[in-house]
């Protein structure tokens, strides 16, 4: 009997400590975190950080800068992180010109990735552009400040400075695996080259929203989509200019079960 | 008995050391404020430059004030004036100075509105 309670009090003691050792270290005198590096920062605030390092990109259109700046968060791929953190502010419609530059700053990205492997890029054909490889975060040698003058790929300009963009094609197709009541717009500069960054605007009677090419890289970098509401009749066109697409609405489709769904609409346009 | 009462404060004492190294060693992740307001003074001055850089070009302080927020300083004057210090002693660009230089002007010339008040 004596035994059994020697072990008991000892238990408690150690039970007892281990309780106050808890108060101390983590109410009392919880870790203080110093000198973080960004890719320690919790996911709101490395969202915050990104938009910085995009809103400095629009600014300085320093790409090499911002892809060293990007690599200190240490995404596994940076593009997808900008492209869905863009994706994701815009549906929510949160910081509009932010999620604007993010957005650029992906498509620049995934076009400077795309030029460097690819100089002569293949003309796109038929609706399966192929995705782009991966964009590979460059080494940061120096974390404060990369020089400005390390210029390897020049950010793209606007790609419909010069000329407007004209609808080459309108179809409405009703294939369950392109998608259900989606707008799918397709932008391809004159030397057939995808347009990513381009920035449409669709109207419908009480609204209006925008999106860009290039944010879902693995459709293509000129691919955009907008999701229809039914029986709401949207118009379209690109946001630097051309000719706007009137119209549009979810087509109409049977499936091969007799089942009713939304078709999708296909728009192409070349500058 | 006095032998009882010393196992039982070595106990303690052990459940002690243990609890606080696992308090410690597993803490759990610190706030978000907490974060961004840690991050290393060349992290927190590339921050402030690409503050500057994006102000150099849009010129919108209500904007840019807004964004060194994220840094969680009181005085926004006062981070800015920190990264110029560091820009100056670890080589930043003429221009990059220039930007930051020209954004503490700026800020520092709503001082008397803003006062300790940002956001």
């Amino acid at each position: 009997m004596n035994e059994r309670r020697g072990s008991l009090y000892l238990l408690t003691g150690l039970l007892l400590g281990m309780a106050i050792g808890l108060v101390y270290s983590l109410y009392l005198e919880p870790v203080q975190y110093t000198d973080l590096a960004p890719d320690l920062l919790a996911a709101a605030d490395k969202d915050q950080y990104r938009a910085l390092i995009a809103v400095a990109y629009l600014a300085n259109g320093d790409l090499v800068r911002a892809r060293a700046r990007l690599a200190l968060l240490k995404d596994a791929d940076p593009y997808n992180a900008l492209a869905a953190q863009a994706q994701r502010w815009l549906a929510e419609g949160k910081a509009a010109d932010e999620a604007r530059a993010l957005g650029l700053l992906a498509a620049d990205l995934a076009q400077a990735q795309a030029t460097l492997l690819a100089p002569t890029a293949a003309t796109p054909a038929g609706l399966s552009p192929s995705p782009p490889a991966a964009v590979a975060p460059s080494p940061a040698g120096s974390i404060a400040t990369p020089s400005p003058a390390e210029t390897l790929a020049s950010p793209q300009p606007t790609p419909s400075a010069q000329k407007p963009f004209v609808l080459r094609k309108r179809e409405a197709i009703c294939d369950p695996a392109l998608g259900k009541g989606l707008i799918i717009v397709y932008v391809w500069d004159a030397q057939g080259n995808e347009l990513p960054g381009v920035e449409i605007i669709v109207n419908w009677e009480g609204g209006e929203d925008r999106f860009f090419t290039g944010l879902k890289p693995d459709l293509g970098l000129g691919y955009a989509d907008f999701a229809m509401q039914a029986e709401v009749v949207y118009s379209l066109r690109i946001a630097s200019g051309g000719e706007p697409v009137f119209n549009l609405s979810a087509p109409p489709c049977t499936a091969a079960n007799g089942e009713a769904f939304p078709g999708v609409w296909i728009l192409e346009f070349v500058q | 008995m006095l032998g009882r009462w010393i196992r039982f404060l070595l106990a303690i004492a052990l459940g002690a050391a243990g609890g606080v190294a696992i308090g410690w060693l597993r803490a759990p992740a610190p706030s978000a404020d907490q974060r961004a307001a840690q991050l290393r003074i060349d992290y927190q001055s590339d921050v402030v430059l690409m503050i500057a850089e994006a102000y150099a070009a849009d010129q919108n302080l209500a904007a840019a004030i807004g964004r060194l927020a994220f840094l969680h300083r009181s005085q926004p004057a006062e981070i800015i004036q920190q990264a110029i210090n560091f820009g100056e002693r670890y080589g930043y660009s003429d221009s990059d100075l220039q930007k930051m230089r020209a954004l503490l002007n700026a800020v520092e010339s709503l001082t008397p509105l803003v006062g300790t008040g940002v956001p």
